[in-house]
């Protein structure tokens, strides 16, 4: 029997740390739980992003959220960048370290996009190979989230869920459930999300995330640009109810409000924790949108986007 | 076409990336040599490889990922080089970025190497045929000073620094100037950049940042400190003197070695108006964090 989690602990409701949000933190020390760094920002950086991250790391609890793993990429693993990874971890205490089911580029190359993987046997295995390697190298337990995807390949022969149940299974790594990726992809691949998640082994999600995403009409586009759907605050009430209680946060990396209004939306989740809530009750205090509005946008970017912009005089 | 299985993931991937990063979209990219050595099925068979949706076909889904490379990356390129998106406006920016984007495709797990050769790019791809030759300063050598400024902002900016170091102090300062000249050394800070442009880009950039509207500048030989305090990146214009006092301490030339070297260029009268600054100068590089220690 598995604990859940992984054994790790519940931290609670945290947000992304975005560097707009930094003289905030740090001047008004907000009571949100927890907070979740993208890694590339920070394991080199000798400069504010870092100074910031320290400081913010002696307060509050810090998870590591990669982008550049690429854990399902026919390239070699970058030592080099899991030895930093490694080392970032040990300089802010991560609780763990979690990445993507993608791979971002092949001959060298990164698109810095998370790209799918066709889901068969045949990549299960491979997988499954470079994820113990990365395990070995980080000497913990890597925690893996489902990708917003775009295209299903003609080659896979399994289901999203199938594949991440058995590569946690095989692996003993965790799983990162980012509920509005369920949702994204269940409208881009015509599934239920409600099958997606009978499929998930729950006692291995260490993590839940929540996002805004964009309408497009013929298809969404996970740019965590806006505020969470209530679809996607579904899927978490069974999530939250399937697991007894999980770490969760909230990203908003475009378009991104003030700290408080990011704060306040993770904090809606809440209203998700209690089974049995009053419909009145949540109807007369719910202002979550049933959808965002449909976007004749042709230039939605999906979520990564982890550039830091200059300070300069 | 009949399905071509097993496919390898290897050879999947090689072809989604040629596909999704061509200039010309997904169905050029499908249909290009790069893709096709791949996986050999072109635009027109695209099904048998990438299943369609209820709502999208195999082209437009891809087109997801295709779409998104370029603009992903492309909004970066502007947030690091602001300067320059300013002065070559947006359409022309992203046409040379693009072009650089192909050039250079990044091939490292950080965006916060994706602009650094793109000075270099648009050196090599400068045109040949501007009026006055390449020996005059030009638009395009603007540009490229321009592009080498600001990517010499990002690197002081995000790289090492000495916020959280002890600081050099104007008594540490004194102390070498009357006891130790013959044998201290400065170290320079780690963020300490010495930079040589035919514009004053500076001036230009910060404009910008400002949100100004500055036009072109006229060509002038400019010489800059670039450094970081408390996070942010400062610039400061040099004189010519003060340029080779500073490259020769970044040499690691004793103070006393620097002055003679500069010295030595001297007029007498010049000579008499260094001495009478260089305590001034040496105080104000101190306190804007242009040495780490002296050693």
């Amino acid at each position: 029997m598995n604990l859940p989690r992984l054994g790790h602990p519940n931290l609670g409701l945290g947000v992304g740390l975005r560097s707009v949000h930094f003289s905030h933190i740090l001047e008004h020390h907000p009571s949100v739980d927890w907070f979740e760094i993208i890694s590339e920002n920070y394991m080199d950086s000798g400069g504010r992003a870092r100074y910031v991250l320290e400081k913010i790391a002696e307060r509050y609890p810090i998870v590591m959220h990669g982008v550049s793993l690429s854990v399902g990429s026919t390239d070699p693993l970058n030592r080099d960048y899991l030895d930093r990874l490694k080392r970032l971890a040990g300089h802010v205490d991560a609780k763990w370290i979690s990445d993507h089911l993608c791979w971002t580029g092949v001959a060298g190359r990164n698109s810095h996009d998370l790209l799918p993987i066709p889901l068969n046997e045949e990549t299960l295995a491979h997988v499954c190979e470079r994820i113990r390697i990365v395990q070995d190298i980080l000497e913990r337990p890597i925690v893996l989230e489902n990708p917003s995807s775009y295209v299903t390949f003609a080659d896979s022969t399994m289901n999203e869920w199938d594949f991440l149940a058995a590569m946690t299974d095989e692996t003993d790594c965790g799983l990162l459930l980012d509920v509005n990726n369920v949702y994204v992809s269940s409208v881009n691949h015509d599934f239920d999300p409600n099958e997606y998640l009978d499929g998930i082994p729950f006692d291995r999600v260490v993590q839940c995330h929540l996002a805004g995403h964009t309408n497009c009409q013929t298809h969404l586009i996970d740019t965590h640009d806006n505020h969470v759907v209530h679809p996607v605050w579904e899927l978490y009430r069974r999530a939250h109810a399937s697991t007894g209680g999980i770490s969760t946060l909230l990203e908003w990396d475009a378009n991104i409000p003030e700290f408080p209004v990011v704060h306040a939306e993770v904090l809606k989740a809440r209203r998700y924790m209690r089974d049995g809530l009053d419909e009145i009750e949540l109807a007369s205090e719910d202002d979550t949108p049933i959808e965002t509005a449909p976007s004749s946008t042709t230039s939605a970017v999906p979520h990564p986007a982890t550039f830091v912009a200059v300070d300069a005089e | 076409m009949a399905k071509q299985t097993p496919r390898s993931l290897s050879a999947i991937q090689q072809w989604m990336q040629a596909v999704i990063t061509h200039p010309a979209g997904v169905s050029m990219g499908a249909d290009s040599d790069e893709a096709r050595r791949h996986v050999d099925v072109g635009a027109e068979h695209l099904e048998s490889v990438i299943r369609r949706s209820k709502a999208l076909t195999s082209a437009e889904r891809l087109e997801v990922y295709a779409d998104a490379y370029y603009l992903r990356l492309l909004d970066c390129l502007r947030s690091e080089f602001p300067a320059l998106l300013y002065a070559l406006g947006q359409e022309a920016f992203d046409e040379h970025a693009v072009g650089y984007l192909q050039a250079y495709p990044s091939q490292s797990y950080t965006l916060g190497f994706l602009g650094k050769s793109f000075p270099d790019y648009l050196r090599e791809t400068r045109p040949a045929d501007i009026p006055g030759g390449p020996e005059e300063p030009n638009w395009p050598e603007f540009l490229i000073d321009l592009a080498a400024l600001e990517r010499t902002y990002a690197e002081v900016f995000d790289g090492p620094g000495i916020e959280t170091s002890p600081q050099l102090t104007g008594d540490d300062l004194a102390t070498v100037m009357r006891d130790h000249l013959a044998t201290a050394r400065l170290e320079m800070a780690p963020c300490f950049r010495l930079v040589r442009f035919s514009f004053p880009v500076h001036e230009y950039a910060s404009a910008v940042r400002h949100e100004e509207s500055p036009e072109p500048p006229e060509p002038r030989e400019t010489l800059l400190a670039v450094t970081r305090l408390h996070f942010v990146v400062r610039r400061f214009e040099l004189t010519p003197v003060q340029f080779s006092l500073l490259t020769s301490l970044e040499r690691e030339s004793t103070v006393q070695e620097a002055v003679e070297e500069v010295g030595q260029s001297l007029s007498d009268e010049e000579f008499g108006q260094f001495a009478g600054s260089i305590g001034d100068w040496f105080s104000a590089w101190t306190a804007n964090g242009f040495f780490a220690q002296v050693r």
